[in-house]
């Protein structure tokens, strides 16, 4: 291939994967919290639907992406409120979220269906760093919300790792009841982390149909939600390792399109199912790798914690 | 502050009063959402009980709709029971169907029909359970999450449709849509009364909830299913083949999805497309839940639910409110249900606090 198919592949490859980094690293901090969400699908629909139309009313995009951030979040509220407060089934709950964003989405979404942004988010060159040969124009001739995804996963990780409120936000999620005599509050820790979780989601679908893909579509997000559960455990709960997993899936994506776009043999409904298949086959093979290496899930994720009980 | 205490005997009261709140709080957070786009709740909620209940074709349309929620769930119950998380109904109703259909399409149209149907049943029973089996040996074998692998091969079984139906099965007389030719009558379910849609599927789905009865409430299998649920290690110590049953369990509930495909196809829509309803797979995760894994509240809860989904496509269609109606009332009963699942449990205590 040559150069200047390579490149727009590559650049394209990694805004797909800002679409799956984003809900990755939120789903990473609410499990390491010990909330397993898989509500991510919904919320990330409901922050796509949200940013998209304040970016239409508004026709400043940044508006659209704040806004579906705080869709996101405040759907994780009921999630939230489900399994902290009321110790409720997380699976389950974390199911009702997402049928809630699709129900919600197809509700409200109808009188919006394929209306275009006249205003997409647009790219901003960094200076010197984007004249790098080949690395500069894929990674720094991006949009802002690329550049402020690298820089947080970074502080995420650092977070995690090397501060008080990683340590803390670890203990919470491996055991709660340790973490609770050190006098830290599970629930407002597993609260925030959960809160966190949704606004990730709803920036990466906000960033679907703000930057993305700039129109509405019923059910737009087509499964990316699962992708990112699905990427905790190839990223066996590490932000960093996050990266890799979503531009990986960034690059199965735009590679896709581009086969698509270039009329190939390959029926497209082999090559939209490529996604899935090879997430299906990444899973497998993480969890065999996750389960030799004796790397685990946090212990007590999915497990209500009970201030009072003996 | 307030604190849980476990309580000793779970009360019949709160039982039937929790999912009756549940479907309240549902509707209600249902009729602001109808509010908001400035349409009467109460006008749109009598036209969804009327299209649901209020004749005997509308109810009987229900009962064509529940046809396939009583199936997928009698089978979830099973599973969910034992904490196993078959969350890919969706994809083995899809299996279900693409497997009936091959010999509906592909074999000789004139063999006499209860070959055809046996066959095309017997199709659909393997396809769901080759399908729920594959997530099933890899959560044995390797510890594969069942919840993402069972998800991520729904989005597979939507594209082996899609594949399908675009492609080599699709009609060439069908001027470009994505069908494939109709079954021959041979193929098709037979209705139980003229004028009607309900096929002899709602007679089987009916049988499949006393055989799930009788496998959970009088049979070893049910008794260890139990065990399992309750505390999977201790029922290893007890003699128990955990993965045995895991795998028991699984295919049942994958080959009554791919059961309730073939019902869909063969008695409903007597042809192969991309869309056929595969979203009874997700519904019947809220009727498992909603019946408190029990196969005759089951039964209750799939038409209740199936009056929910035929009323939704009719208000779809006579008042434009959009069927996502309906899965935004079912996503908040189950959030309802889920969060007051506690109270069943536990009595919340009030003290004051220590300092």
């Amino acid at each position: 291939m040559s150069h200047d198919i390579v490149t727009p592949l590559l650049s394209n490859a990694i805004k797909a994967g800002t679409i799956l980094l984003l809900p990755t690293i939120g789903e990473i901090f609410s499990e390491r919290a010990g909330i397993l969400n898989l509500g991510v699908e919904g919320m990330m629909l409901i922050g796509a639907f949200f940013g998209f139309i304040v970016a239409k009313l508004t026709n400043n995009p940044y508006y659209g992406i704040i806004a579906g951030m705080a869709a996101g979040g405040i759907a994780s509220l009921i999630h939230a409120f489900v399994c902290i407060t009321l110790k409720g089934n997380q699976i389950v709950s974390g199911l009702a979220l997402t049928i809630f964003g699709a129900g919600f989405t197809t509700f409200y979404g109808q009188s919006w269906i394929n209306m275009n942004l006249s205003n997409p988010l647009k790219g901003l060159a960094l200076p010197v760093l984007s004249k790098i040969p080949l690395i500069g124009p894929v990674l720094f001739n991006q949009d802002l919300i690329v550049y402020l995804s690298y820089l947080l996963t970074i502080i995420l990780w650092i977070i995690l790792y090397k501060t008080t409120i990683g340590l803390n936000l670890r203990a919470v999620g491996e055991n709660a009841k340790a973490a609770n005599s050190m006098g830290i509050s599970v629930s407002k820790t597993r609260y925030f982390w959960t809160f966190f979780g949704g606004l990730m989601a709803g920036a990466g679908g906000a960033y679907l149909t703000v930057a993305y893909a700039p129109f509405w579509l019923d059910g737009i997000t087509a499964g990316r939600g699962w992708i990112a559960v699905a990427l905790v455990i190839f990223a066996m709960w590490d932000p960093i390792k996050a990266i890799f997993g979503a531009y990986l899936f960034g690059s199965i994506n735009a590679l896709q399109f581009q086969l698509q776009a270039s009329g190939t043999s390959i029926p497209s409904a082999i090559l939209n199912m490529m996604p899935y298949l090879v997430t299906f086959i990444v899973i497998v093979i993480s969890s065999i790798i996750v389960k030799t290496k004796h790397i685990r899930p946090p212990k007590e994720l999915g497990i209500p914690y009970f201030r009072e009980e003996k | 502050m307030f604190y849980f205490e476990k309580r000793k005997q779970i009360s019949l009261k709160l039982k039937i009063a929790i999912p009756l709140i549940s479907l309240l709080i549902g509707f209600i957070v249902g009729s602001v959402a109808i509010l908001i786009t400035g349409t009467n709740p109460l006008l749109v909620y009598k036209e969804l009980f009327l299209n649901a209940f209020g004749s005997w074709y509308a109810f009987s349309e229900t009962l064509v709709a529940a046809t396939p929620l009583i199936l997928i769930s009698a089978g979830l119950i099973i599973v969910f029971k034992m904490s196993v998380w078959n969350i890919g109904a969706f994809g083995q109703y899809i299996m279900g169907a693409i497997f009936s259909s091959y010999f509906a399409i592909f074999l000789d149209p004139s063999i006499p029909k209860p070959l055809m149907l046996s066959i095309m049943i017997a199709a659909s029973l393997i396809g769901g359970a080759v399908w729920a089996l594959i997530p099933t040996l890899l959560k044995i074998f390797w510890e594969v999450n069942e919840v993402i692998t069972t998800l991520l091969l729904n989005y597979v079984s939507l594209y082996i449709l899609k594949f399908l139906m675009y492609g080599p099965w699709k009609n060439p007389t069908s001027y470009g849509f994505p069908l494939s030719k109709t079954f021959p009558d041979s193929a098709q379910l037979p209705i139980l009364f003229g004028g009607y849609r309900l096929t002899i599927a709602f007679i089987f789905a009916l049988l499949t909830i006393l055989i799930v009865w009788f496998l959970l409430k009088k049979t070893r299998f049910g008794y260890e299913v139990r065990v399992i649920g309750d505390n999977p290690t201790a029922a290893k110590y007890a003699g128990i083949n955990v993965n045995k049953n895991i795998i028991i369990a699984m295919a049942i509930s994958g080959a009554l999805a791919g059961l309730a495909g073939m019902s869909q196809v063969s008695g409903i829509i007597h042809f192969l497309q991309v869309k056929i309803n595969a979203d009874y797979g997700y519904a019947s995760i809220i009727v498992a839940w909603i019946s408190y894994l029990d196969p005759f509240l089951t039964l209750l809860a799939s038409i209740l639910f199936g009056g929910l989904s035929s009323g939704g496509y009719s208000i779809q269609i006579s008042m434009r409110v959009s069927y996502g109606i309906v899965g935004l009332i079912e996503s908040i009963v189950l959030f309802s249900l889920v969060g007051a699942q506690i109270f069943l449990n536990y009595k919340i205590r009030w003290k004051k606090h220590e300092s």
